[in-house]
């Protein structure tokens, strides 16, 4: 069947230790793009700017980030047209991007942040002079061999990228075989 | 201090305490961890591990250059710091090399040479010792010496005493002393062991003893100018240099010793441009080295060099392979028996600290015979040690010690010379200085005492 809906990651807090290896190198596979960032920490030149937020709550801590809504307030709440839907994923261009805000009032998970853009391995200033931020979210890895490196990363398995459709059917598979079980004793 | 965690930083996932070895990492999960002094051997594998990085979303956009300055690390630097981190002396290094009384003596160690390159966006594993030697040269030292000399300098020693040790009776099984972590967590845990190590300072401090003695007469100076600085893989070779008895030269025998990752922050603090570097030789004599001397930076490198040099002073014949494969590897703890002569040679590697638990126990109720024992604290040996390049993602780490370990074994193929005992450097030194391996000087300068401290 065609895909329908985007897939997203999602954390799992009875696993994630809190250990923040998933922003690491969500950062790294992100900066590569645009900034010579190499295999180890020395290479680095800039600040780190993940596109998942670890969060430490009362029950314990995961990291959380953008579920591609398909009615999306982030896309809908971008007067620049910055916020597009690119094979069922939503994107946020970085060059589009003029740091207004409304993405990040408007998503209701906290998914996007304000943070500095950079190339060539520098900061990139304003006109002003002062630092060019940009929306920050989970692109999940759109175009990055091996798909999303916080999965590929994390020590304890604690993120996963979910098909929900695939799952939809999954689960109907398991409804449909359990109730087969059950006509038995009828 | 010497290895750290920043309360401010730590998310307490405890992940560090994983891979520490001696369990000194002590919190409760989610709250910020502390290291207990009294069990930490310094290895640094929590700094490694840790990746909770100073973050402007977490801790504000000035903490950066706050932490920074707190840890004494150059304003170049713009990487990532994290909670758990070591102490950096650059400052110290810094000032000696602008000091004119001081005269600046660095040596590095073999596993330095074939990972500080990836800070400079190199592939994992780059193999360059000529450039290395340039840096040094262009961060304005006097002498570039290095680790390696010593490491053959060791082997003449080691390989003496284990020899002695098995022809005249002597304490066996005999370990290796040459990793600093793992002699701390035998004084701390099993003391009993003390007499078991070999008597052989480590290459570092058989180099800052040399230096300090034999190096200023080479310059017609008093050992009192020199100022020694080492370049570790590991960050425990700080608190080794540093203890109270390694003065044997007169002097503090090693002054500083800094990591590959702080060598990569003064190269760029001192603007040399690493791409640009020529490559040039380390300084005659006491930078002079053999292929024996480069494996000492591979678990298992300790052993096969001392089998080289070992086997000949045992059976008077060479070495009929003169690599030692049945010892290589990277299993926490693998044993063969070595036909040397009419000898069987029963030698037994263990790298992981943690995997040194149970072959000291099994040596304790006696259901392990070996004659001599090599120990690494680090997972493959000083390729993947506490002071080396961080890697980003630890999917990166299996990568990056296979790449190092095998340009590690490819420097020892390129080399001319193999062995420590046939080095010309080696008999030199012995010639005009040394007299023989166990001589009343050697002793005096090269060889420690454990559990005094």
């Amino acid at each position: 069947m065609k895909k329908e809906i985007g897939s997203f990651v999602v954390g799992d807090s009875t696993k994630c230790t809190g250990c923040k290896a998933c922003e690491l190198a969500c950062f790294t596979v992100h900066s590569r793009k645009e900034n010579p960032v190499g295999k180890t920490v020395g290479t680095v030149t800039v600040p780190v700017t993940p596109r998942l937020y670890l969060t430490k709550f009362e029950g314990g801590c995961m990291p959380i980030q953008c579920k591609h809504c398909e009615d999306a307030p982030c896309l809908n709440a971008c007067t620049k047209k910055a916020i597009t839907r690119i094979d069922h994923q939503v994107i946020v261009d970085q060059e589009k991007c003029i740091g207004c805000k409304d993405c990040m009032q408007a998503c209701p998970f906290g998914a996007i942040a304000l943070l500095p853009v950079s190339k060539g391995g520098k900061v990139v200033a304003q006109v002003s002079g002062e630092t060019r931020v940009y929306a920050s979210k989970c692109d999940l890895c759109q175009g990055i061999e091996g798909g999303p490196a916080c999965v590929r990363v994390c020590p304890h398995q604690a993120l996963r990228l979910v098909d929900p459709e695939a799952e939809r059917e999954e689960k109907n598979i398991r409804a449909a075989e359990a109730l087969l079980l059950t006509k038995n004793w009828r | 201090m010497i290895v750290a965690i920043d309360q401010n930083l730590c998310t307490g996932c405890r992940e560090c305490a994983e891979v520490c070895p001696a369990y000194a990492i002590v919190g409760e999960q989610g709250q910020p961890q502390t290291i207990d002094v009294s069990k930490c051997v310094m290895c640094g594998q929590c700094v490694q591990k840790c990746k909770s990085y100073v973050s402007i979303l977490t801790h504000g956009k000035d903490a950066y250059e706050k932490v920074k300055k707190e840890r004494k690390i150059p304003d170049c630097v713009q990487e990532p710091l994290f909670a758990a981190h070591a102490v950096c002396n650059i400052d110290k290094v810094k000032a000696a090399i602008a000091d004119p009384e001081k005269f600046t003596i660095v040596q590095c160690a073999p596993a330095v040479r074939v990972a500080v390159a990836e800070e400079f966006g190199a592939d994992l594993g780059s193999l360059t010792p000529g450039k290395l030697a340039a840096a040094l040269r262009a961060v304005g030292f006097d002498r570039i010496y290095d680790t390696n000399f010593p490491a053959d300098v060791t082997i003449m020693e080691e390989g003496t005493e284990l020899v002695k040790r098995v022809t005249e009776g002597g304490k066996l099984p005999m370990f290796t002393s040459c990793c600093p972590a793992w002699v701390k967590f035998m004084e701390n845990n099993y003391p009993e062991f003390k007499d078991n190590l070999s008597s052989a300072k480590s290459p570092q401090q058989i180099g800052g003893a040399i230096f300090k003695t034999y190096g200023a007469q080479l310059e017609n100076l008093d050992g009192s100018r020199i100022y020694s600085v080492s370049v570790m893989p590991c960050t425990c070779k700080e608190f080794e240099c540093e203890r109270p008895e390694m003065k044997d030269s007169g002097y503090r025998d090693v002054d500083v010793a800094i990591t590959t990752r702080d060598l990569a922050w003064l190269i760029k603090d001192k603007q040399v441009d690493w791409d640009a570097l020529e490559e040039t030789e380390f300084d005659q004599p006491l930078g002079v080295y053999t292929g024996a001397g480069t494996i000492f930076g591979v678990t298992g490198g300790v052993m096969e060099a001392a089998i080289r040099t070992g086997y000949e002073l045992i059976t008077g014949q060479p070495i009929p392979d003169v690599e030692v494969t049945a010892v290589r590897g990277t299993e926490g703890f693998r044993t063969s028996v070595l036909k040397v002569g009419d000898l069987d040679l029963k030698v037994g590697v263990v790298t992981g600290l943690k995997n040194v638990v149970p072959v000291l126990e099994a040596v304790k109720n006696g259901t392990l015979d070996l004659h001599f024992i090599e120990v690494m604290t680090c997972p493959e040996g000083c390729v993947s040690g506490g002071g080396q390049p961080k890697l980003l993602m630890d999917l990166d780490r299996e990568e990056a010690f296979a790449a190092r370990r095998e340009a590690t074994f490819v420097h020892d193929r390129e080399l001319p010379v193999r062995k420590s005992h046939e080095s010309p450097a080696i008999k030199k030194v012995y010639e005009e200085f040394l007299e023989e391996p166990g001589s009343h000087i050697a002793h005096h300068l090269l060889h420690t005492e454990y559990c005094i401290g």
